[in-house]
């Protein structure tokens, strides 16, 4: 399908040599949310990673094609500027650097690629308070070093205001859910429920069908041994939930 | 007369030679003994490995002892005295002051900084005087520098040194009972080669607060002596430093609780790029009888290309029982992780690198001017 937001076809990656991904494909189009589900060590932060660019994961075949762009030569920097987005399972804190100059720093980039101008401070600081309240996070946590000493929710939720505020064309939540209280849990549910529009996509990779409770997607993955073994609807998530992931074994 | 050329031919000129004229009334024959008796800080001694104390010796020989040009530039407030060594009122203030805190015999290039003496002035905080407004130091008229404050009972200063060029400078400080001395240093880039020595003795219950920001220097070295001589003193030290190129930086920090119930803080953090080269020493003396005495080292270094060195060395020597005394040191490079983080986000990887090291930095050096000079004005 050529009109995808995003189409990974035959994808093989490598970490140290070691065989991860064996020829996933996966087609998300404009205003759907998928979900990847699949055991621990399946490979579902394999293929986060390798979409965002991380260093360390070697493709070595297959292709991932991004709003018509092959992702495999570019940056990690020039991912994120054609509008795609990781929520990182263990978000990365910075101390020192302030989670407001961080945000900042990434509005500019997106902004100056735009070719417009930089937003005012006011406006900005406006913004992000916002995004900071819809995700339940005091405009002190702004001030915080970039997830320095947050909870693991407090983490979770700052990957979800980033989201918010950086607006992306896909968004790829690696593990969100895992680790959140129910309060939680609704909160970044509401936070994609509300970023989720016609023009952009959702892949949400899970262990767990509770997330998808309140995030109904369009379609449901399963990822086992690095290849997608099954896909269906939103029911399929159900099944998992009550069965497991042995009975797709083999 | 054993040494290097330089050595022996520096050596020789201050053994010979009769002072300026500058400030006749300063006693240089404690000086001159020192410097016959036990010389110049030998190339291979342990406080000077890491810096080639023989290039210094060839910039004095080069430089002389005046620097043209350079319009003396103190600014300070009216409630504080400020007077040119080479006034009599200078002499009358020496002569009332405490008595020198400096060890010569440990501080060798004190000594010739006092032989070769051009440049120098008396800061006085009156008793009970607490200045908010900074004296402000800019350049000094001569190469060899030397300036006293005197912080009386009860009185507050702050003093900001700015960038400004010396090749050797003395910055020696008394703090009466209760005083407040606040200094900033700001050392800019330098082609030069720069040494100098903070000495500070603080009475009961007096507050000493040093952050000094560096870049880097062809050869630059910071002797920094702080002793708590009075029960309940304390002492606060922060240096932030950011060196490129082959700069040279030696801090060389030592802080000496002599009374009971101190409190020393010393935060240090600093990155080498190239192959610059960063020297921390930083001792904590606990004298016999300085019971509650409350101390602490950290410092963090950034290695930013194979190249650049760090020594980074904490040294404790603790003789009492009943104190707490905590160090730690650690040398990495740029955290990968965060690196990529930021490049997520879209933020591209020279400006990623600049934020992930202006925040390291900031964790010791808040103030906004000091950021600046190091190179990261927000
Ligand atoms: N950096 C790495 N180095 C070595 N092996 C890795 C690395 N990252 C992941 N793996 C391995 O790849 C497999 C898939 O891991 P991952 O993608 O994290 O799975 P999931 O997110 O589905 O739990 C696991 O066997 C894991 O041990
Ligand atoms: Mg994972």
């Amino acid at each position: 399908m050529s009109n995808a937001l995003l189409e990974v076809d035959s994808l093989h990656v490598e970490v140290d040599d070691k065989p991860i991904l064996k020829g996933l494909g996966i087609a998300v189009q404009a205003g759907e949310v998928h979900a990847v589900m699949g055991p621990n060590g399946a490979g579902k932060s394999t293929l986060a990673n390798v979409l965002a660019g991380r260093p360390g994961y070697a493709v070595t075949s297959g292709a991932m094609i991004f709003d018509g762009v092959d992702l495999a030569d570019r940056l990690p920097e020039e991912r994120a500027l054609l509008g795609l987005f990781l929520a990182f399972q263990y978000p990365v804190e910075i101390p020192g650097l302030s989670n407001m100059e961080f945000l900042k720093a990434a509005i500019d980039a997106r902004a100056k690629h735009a070719g417009l101008d930089e937003p005012s401070a006011a406006d900005f600081i406006k913004r992000a308070r916002e995004a900071a309240g819809r995700v339940g996070l005091s405009a002190d946590f702004l001030r915080r070093g970039v997830n320095e000493g947050f909870s693991g929710g407090e983490k979770k939720r700052n990957e979800i205001l980033q989201m918010l505020l950086l607006q992306p064309r896909l968004a790829v939540l690696d593990e969100t859910d895992s680790g959140l209280d129910i309060d939680a849990l609704q909160v970044v549910a509401a936070g994609i429920n509300a970023f989720r529009s016609a023009n952009n996509a959702v892949l949400l990779v899970t262990h767990y069908q509770r997330l998808l409770n309140y995030v109904v997607p369009d379609r449901v993955h399963v990822l086992a041994d690095g290849r997608i073994v099954r896909s269906g609807d939103h029911t399929l998530a159900e099944q998992l939930e009550q069965k497991g992931y042995g009975w797709l074994a083999s | 007369m054993a040494g290097s050329p330089a050595e022996v031919t520096l050596t020789q000129r201050l053994l010979k030679g009769g002072h300026s004229g500058y400030a006749p009334w300063l006693d240089r024959r404690p000086s001159r003994d020192v410097i016959e008796r036990i010389g110049l800080p030998a190339l291979r001694s342990e406080e000077w490995r890491h810096t080639n104390v023989r290039r210094w010796y060839e910039a004095v020989l080069a430089n002389g002892s005046s620097r043209a040009e350079e319009a003396a530039a103190i600014a300070a407030p009216a409630a504080i005295e400020v007077v040119d060594f080479a006034s009599p009122r200078a002499a009358e203030l020496a002569a009332a002051g405490p008595a020198s805190v400096i060890d010569l015999a440990s501080q060798p290039l004190a000594a010739v900084n006092a032989l070769l003496l051009r440049a120098g002035a008396v800061v006085r905080a009156p008793s009970g005087i607490r200045s908010t407004e900074p004296v402000r130091i800019g350049a000094l008229n001569g190469a060899f520098q030397h300036v006293l404050v005197h912080v009386e009972a009860g009185a507050s200063l702050t003093l900001i040194e700015e960038p400004s060029a010396f090749t050797h400078r003395v910055i020696e400080a008394t703090v009466a009972e209760a005083g407040h001395f606040c200094h900033w240093r700001r050392q800019a880039r330098s082609a030069e080669r720069e040494c100098s020595l903070v000495a500070v003795r603080l009475q009961a219950g007096a507050n000493y607060a040093l952050a000094q920001t560096s870049r880097g220097a062809d050869l630059r070295r910071n002797d920094i002596r702080i002793t708590l001589a009075g029960s309940g003193a304390e002492a606060t030290v922060v240096g932030a430093w950011r060196l490129h190129g082959h700069d040279h930086l030696d801090n060389q920090v030592a802080i000496s609780h002599a009374e009971a119930g101190g409190f020393s803080r010393q935060t240090y953090r600093g990155i080498a790029a190239d192959s610059a080269r960063a020297v921390l020493y930083g001792r904590i003396h606990i004298a016999a009888g300085a019971n509650q005495t409350d101390a602490a080292l950290s410092t963090k270094n950034l290695l930013a290309s194979d190249a650049a060195q760090v020594f980074a060395k904490p040294e404790l020597e603790i003789h009492a029982s009943d104190v707490q005394c905590r160090h730690g040191a650690t040398v990495g490079t740029l955290d990968d992780a965060a690196m990529h983080y930021m490049r997520s986000r879209g933020i591209g990887e020279e400006a990623a690198r600049e934020l992930l090291l202006a925040g390291f930095l900031r964790e010791a050096i808040a103030d906004a001017e000091g950021a600046e000079l190091v190179g990261l004005g927000a």
